[in-house]
């Protein structure tokens, strides 16, 4: 007893949860792609998948915060968004002349056409340094992160909990979104980035070198799940995750064993933000467009109900979750448009009203209908 | 003795009209174990929370250091800043982590940095493992070290919360109501306890439980708070006998209706 | 060669003049327009023809101008009648297949009868044209340019003044000033002195310039500040200091007051969104900061609201039908075809309608989901989300994506203008009612028995409920007040935006945030915190010019508001540990 792996059952789940996460995307990021190789998966259906997990990893930003921190953010899209737009920039500038208004020859600069439209005739500022994939990507990063850092440190220290932080993000998203509508903001007011060619010099459209550079976005996606899987993984091993479960259950009790919560919440939403914003660098170039409405306090709180679907504290649950609302809506907006939503708000409204733990937790309540007793190895069976 | 370890003077603080504490003052020396007793409603719990940095008082000073160092302000201080110098609480309802285990839940308290990215990097060595089952045989939960800590009893509770407490080795420990929820011998245990500690701690301890504060307070001083102020301080024989304790404790029938 | 023309005439015109003049008794009574038109018509002498028309200014007239057109556009002839009288007429209408054309006497503005009372239908080239020369047209015109000045309606001898002033003619000065001495209206006599100050503006003389300039400063309109302005770069320019310090003090005046009305303009629009904001931050503060519930499905009860309203109009009207979507139930309304007064109190009828129905769908919705969640704020957050979703898309499905219209009944659509301030009588409307629905709600929740439930359950559901409250009925009562409240917020909406199935979408995020500063479970801190948004916003876009702008920055200042009070103005403070 001198020194036990002391969360031992709790750690044993945890393994598992993570062994079957990790399988599962390793066969995702080998097999689906050489499916598509052979002709044995559409490309649609490899482009719709990339984007599944660029919700995945939505999802588990918002788990992130909300299962494991108790942080409802209702801002994950707007970081998100934030992290397209930053990436879209770049892919707006790899257009270059092949743009509609570059073809008629009304556009010698090369201009992206929205700012072509606006009667731009060169390039903002701010935009130039976006020609670099590298400084694209270190933006998608800076930026998002910068955002949540300041937002953040303002919550957190004025300590902002509970339903006002949500109340906050929501309209800090909806600021933002705002924003990004105003065509003067010169990031493609309501119609947003769009008709994306290139990236990195490899073409999205082209028909016979397009799908190769979609099955590389598709396995870019998988890994970069896959790698923030790891990390979450890392993260609930360490005291850190500890502490952080702690400051969900019970916050102002961390404050008297000397933890400045407010510094732990803001890492975890400053990562949040990054994984959030790495899910949307890329989904832009697989959806081919990015627009405000991905930025809306509505897209948040969606992301927020794939978690609770999936089952939310659990690593695997906002992967489920926003994989199975995603491919309900593909088919639900084809066969029945006009009760999708309603279907969506039913999904929501069953999900908190009889099934919290999500989808995860079914395998447990199953086992329990049918008269097992729990896991000896836990004490709350044989205490309760 | 000479310089008080934690210094509180003329603190009031007022919620919403209420005078819960006013004009208070409140020394405590290294090495001593305080017991403070008073009706309810005195502003005992106040008290704590004003030195934890829960509440800020509305006026006077709070102190906290070491006779050789300057003293630290603790009114401009945060919750987790206190603490970190040295200041240890044990709530009135015991308040421990119930969705973590017993093992983590000193995990959590054990001394140590606690920074955000200490908590990241830093792995438990052996030093820290063995003080941590140390603590649970001393608490009397190494059986349960892999228990959620909300599925303990309440005195069970109160027993981890001392040993978070402990696991902290603060200078000063605040313990408010120890033995609340325990069984007559574990209530002597705590009061051999915090008497064992006393001296190498500087110990507050509130209580209602009579047989208790008589256990701890055999030798140590008495404060009797009343209406947010000192009624009175001395040995427990010395403040039993003191007729103003006595009206107060008593003739509560007539204020009762508060 | 009109002279010489015109020769002949003279005699018979001076006959005509000298049987006027006889006619003494005639004279007393005052010339009418027409007839001193005849009379310049038939003078020969074109200084003394001048002399008459002149004559005409100040005169208000409506025929004046009438005839006037007719002259110079080469309608008007003399006819000779059979008795040797010289009668002037206005040829009209099409000519028909001999080129007669039908006549009005100039003197009666009546049709010209023969002698057995039949209209007379005249060729124009058997008769003599009436002449006009440049110096003629240009005194018709300045008759005509003064013409409104007579008005006897106000707001036409108003148009008519500022028209003048601004033209800053000098010959009209005389004009002006002989109204300045009969005009009563104070509002034309203000605009008078301005017109006449401008005129004096265009003067050569920096002396009166200066006097004008003084004049223009004391009277402060607005309007003036154009002028000024060049005037005053067109004095830099050459070099005047004492015109250029006058044409500055002048500006600074206008300035001043233009800020004068812009600030009351921002309170009062301010004030009227801020009374809005209130009204649906109202329900919120109870549902949310009495119930501890995050219904975010609250903006649809705003829109419940609003489409009470649109169906209460319908029916007032011509009655509606529409398909109530999944069961296919067809409902048809049939219209009371109300017209005027009777139709136009449709709205009035709305407000208990829209009331009404947003609190049993409160009710419904409480009952339904919310009942199971008052643990779990977060979780109410997500369900009534979901509930939000299924509303707006069932709006979508009956009443269509488009916006749908509603009137503004007469008794709210003008306006009052006081001191240049325009005060929309829809937004009075909104700031009394919000006044009104405040001090009821004050009243429900302070005086009466249902209030002092409502106030135990809030504090203690537990507590409340062992002591024998039907904790149930109270928090189902409860959630159908702030329901029913949104839903007349709904009602006025329908008044000042759209009405649309996704327009509680609008409201939902300020209404949460006007909540939330004014401190949750405070409603005097709602009304504080609404009233203050509602400035601030109305302030910043004044400031900004730029409604989206002002909106962020409202935003952000609420993010730093909370840094200083995290709690919000009023907030309950609490002892607990959480």
């Amino acid at each position: 007893m001198s020194a036990p792996a002391p969360t031992g059952s709790l750690l044993r789940t945890r393994h598992l949860e993570f062994t079957v996460v990790g399988v599962l995307l390793v066969l995702l990021t080998v097999i689906f792609p050489l499916c598509n190789a052979h002709g044995l998966l559409s490309d649609f259906t490899i482009t719709l998948w990339g984007k599944y997990l660029c919700y995945a990893l939505l999802a588990i930003s918002v788990d992130l915060l909300w299962g494991y921190t108790g942080l409802l953010s209702l801002g994950q899209a707007l970081f998100f968004s934030l992290g397209g737009y930053m990436f879209g920039m770049y892919l707006m500038l790899q257009i270059g002349m092949l743009g509609s208004y570059a073809k008629a020859g009304q556009n010698p600069a090369g201009l992206p056409d929205f700012m072509v439209f606006l009667g731009h005739t060169f390039l903002p500022l701010f935009w130039r340094p976006f020609n670099s994939f590298g400084f694209a990507a270190l933006m998608v990063f800076l930026v998002p992160g910068l955002v949540a850092l300041i937002f953040g440190f303002l919550a957190f220290r004025s300590r902002i909990k509970g339903v006002y932080f949500s109340i906050l993000t929501q309209a800090l998203t909806y600021g933002a979104a705002l924003m990004f509508f105003r065509n003067d903001f010169t990031m493609g007011g309501n119609n947003g980035f769009t008709d994306f060619k290139f990236i990195l010099g490899h073409s999205l459209v082209e028909p016979d070198t397009g799908p190769a550079t979609m099955r590389g976005l598709f396995v870019a996606s998988a890994l970069a799940l896959l790698l923030v899987c790891l990390f979450c993984h890392w993260l609930n091993g360490t005291k850190f995750g500890l502490v952080r479960q702690a400051i969900r259950d019970g916050e102002n009790r961390v404050l008297f064993s000397g933890y400045a919560t407010a510094n732990f919440k803001l890492f975890v939403f400053v990562v949040a933000a990054f994984i959030a914003a790495v899910g949307g660098a890329l989904f832009v170039p697989q959806a081919g467009i990015i627009n405000p409405d991905q930025m809306t306090p509505d897209k948040s709180i969606e992301a927020v109900v794939w978690v609770a679907v999936g089952g939310r504290g659990t690593l695997i649950g906002p992967i489920i979750g926003a994989i199975t609302i995603n491919a309900l809506r593909s088919w639900a907006t084809q066969a029945y448009p006009d009760s999708w939503l309603i279907i969506l708000g039913l999904i929501f409204l069953l999900v908190v009203l009889f099934l919290p733990g999500g989808i995860v937790s079914l395998p447990g309540k199953l086992k329990a209908l049918r008269g097992h007793k729990g896991k000896p190895a836990e004490p709350a069976a044989t205490r309760a | 003795m000479s310089h008080p370890i934690l210094t509180v003077e003329d603190v009031s603080k007022t919620y919403d009209g209420f005078k819960a504490i006013s004009d208070l003052n409140f020394y405590l020396f290294e090495g001593e174990l305080r017991t403070v007793i008073g009706p309810n409603g005195a502003g005992k719990s106040t008290f704590f929370d004003l030195i934890t940095g829960r509440a800020k008082p509305d006026k006077g000073r709070i102190e906290f250091g070491p006779p050789s160092a300057p003293g630290h302000d603790l009114t401009a201080l945060s919750e987790y800043e206190i603490n970190r110098l040295g200041i240890g609480r044990k709530f009135q309802t015991p308040s421990v982590y119930v969705e973590h285990t017993v093992w983590d839940n000193l995990v959590l308290s054990l001394k140590g940095p606690r920074g955000v990215f200490a908590s990241l990097f830093k792995r438990q060595n052996s030093t820290d493992r063995d003080r941590i089952a140390e603590l649970l045989k001393l608490i009397r939960l190494d059986a349960k070290s892999n228990w959620k800590a909300g599925l303990l009893a309440h005195g069970e509770k109160q027993w981890l919360e001392i040993g978070m407490l402990l696991a902290q080795d603060p200078k000063v420990l605040l313990v408010d109501e120890p033995a609340a929820g325990m069984s007559d011998e574990e209530t002597h245990r705590t009061g051999e306890l915090l008497i064992s500690l006393a001296g190498r701690h500087s110990i507050v301890v509130i209580e209602h439980d009579m047989t208790f504060v008589k256990q701890i307070a055999r030798d140590n001083p008495v404060t009797v708070l009343h209406q947010g102020h000192v009624l009175c301080e001395g040995k427990f024989e010395e403040v039993q006998a003191n007729p103003k304790v006595r009206e107060v404790y008593l003739g509560r029938g007539k204020h009762g209706t508060r | 060669m009109v002279w010489k023309l015109f020769r002949p005439l003279l005699l018979c015109t001076l006959g005509v003049c000298v049987g006027l003049l006889a006619n003494v008794r005639a004279m007393a009574a005052p010339e009418t327009a027409r007839a001193t038109i005849v009379r310049a018509i038939l003078t020969t002498d074109d200084a003394q023809k001048r002399a008459i028309i002149n004559s005409l200014i100040g005169q208000g007239d409506e025929a004046i101008r009438e005839v006037f057109t007719a002259w110079r556009q080469d309608n008007l002839y003399v006819y000779s009648a059979p008795g040797g009288a010289k009668v002037p007429v206005e040829l009209t209408g099409d000519k028909d297949a001999a080129g007669t054309q039908a006549a009005v006497r100039v003197d009666t503005g009546e049709p010209l009868k023969d002698a057995a009372g039949q209209p007379l239908r005249l060729v124009a080239k058997q008769l003599t044209a009436v002449e006009h020369d440049a110096g003629l047209r240009r005194a018709m015109k300045n008759v005509v340019d003064l013409l409104d000045l007579g008005s006897p309606l106000p707001a036409k001898r108003l148009r008519a003044v500022q028209t003048i002033g601004f033209a800053q003619k000098a010959d009209k000065l005389p004009a002006l000033e002989a109204r300045a001495g009969l005009e009563t209206d104070t509002e034309i006599k203000k605009e008078l002195k301005e017109a006449i100050a401008l005129i004096h503006l265009a003067d050569s003389d920096d002396g009166v310039k200066i006097k004008a300039l003084a004049e223009l400063q004391e009277l402060h309109n607005s309007s003036s500040y154009d002028l000024i302005n060049a005037l005053k770069v067109k004095a830099e320019t050459g070099g005047k200091p004492a015109v250029v310090a006058a044409a500055n003090a002048a500006l600074v005046a206008i300035e001043n007051h233009r800020s004068v009305v812009k600030f009351f303009g921002t309170l009062f629009r301010g004030l009227s969104a801020g009374s809005v904001l209130l009204v649906v931050a109202l329900g919120l503060a109870i549902t949310f900061g009495l119930m501890g519930v995050i219904n975010m499905a609250h903006g649809e009860m705003i829109t419940v609201g609003a489409y009470a309203t649109y169906i209460t109009q319908n029916v007032f009207g011509e009655g509606m039908h529409f398909t109530l979507p999944f069961i296919k139930v067809a409902i048809h309304l049939p219209g009371l075809h109300l017209t005027g007064w009777a139709y136009q109190l449709y709205f009035v009828a709305a407000i208990p309608v829209g009331f009404l129905s947003a609190a049993l769908v409160g009710i419904a919705l409480e009952r339904s989901v919310i009942r199971f969640l008052y643990r779990r704020p977060l979780e109410s957050l997500l369900a009534t989300f979901g509930v939000s979703l299924i509303l707006q898309q069932l709006f979508k499905l009956t009443f269509g994506s488009n916006n749908v219209n509603v009137d503004s009944p007469v008794y709210l659509s003008s306006n009052w203008t006081v001191f240049d301030v325009t005060f929309d009588w829809n937004r009075v409307f909104v700031i009394g009612f919000a006044a009104v629905i405040v001090f009821g709600v004050w009243l429900a929740l302070t005086k009466t028995p249902l209030g002092l439930l409502i106030r135990c359950v809030m504090q203690n559901r537990m507590m409340a409920s062992c002591m024998g409250v039907r904790t149930e009925r109270v928090n189902m009562l409860t959630f159908g007040l702030g329901s029913g409240l949104a839903g007349l917020a709904g009602v006025f909406v329908t008044q000042l935006g759209t009405v649309g199935p996704s327009m509680g979408q609008e409201y939902i995020v300020d209404s949460f945030m006007t909540v939330v500063v004014g401190g949750v479970g405070s409603i005097f801190g709602t009304v504080v915190s609404a009233l203050g948004i509602g400035l601030a916003d109305q302030s910043l876009q004044q400031i900004l010019l730029n409604p989206v702008l002002g909106k962020i920055l409202v935003l952000l200042a609420i993010i730093l508001f909370l840094q200083w009070r995290p709690t919000g103005l009023f907030a309950a403070r609490s002892r607990s540990l959480d």
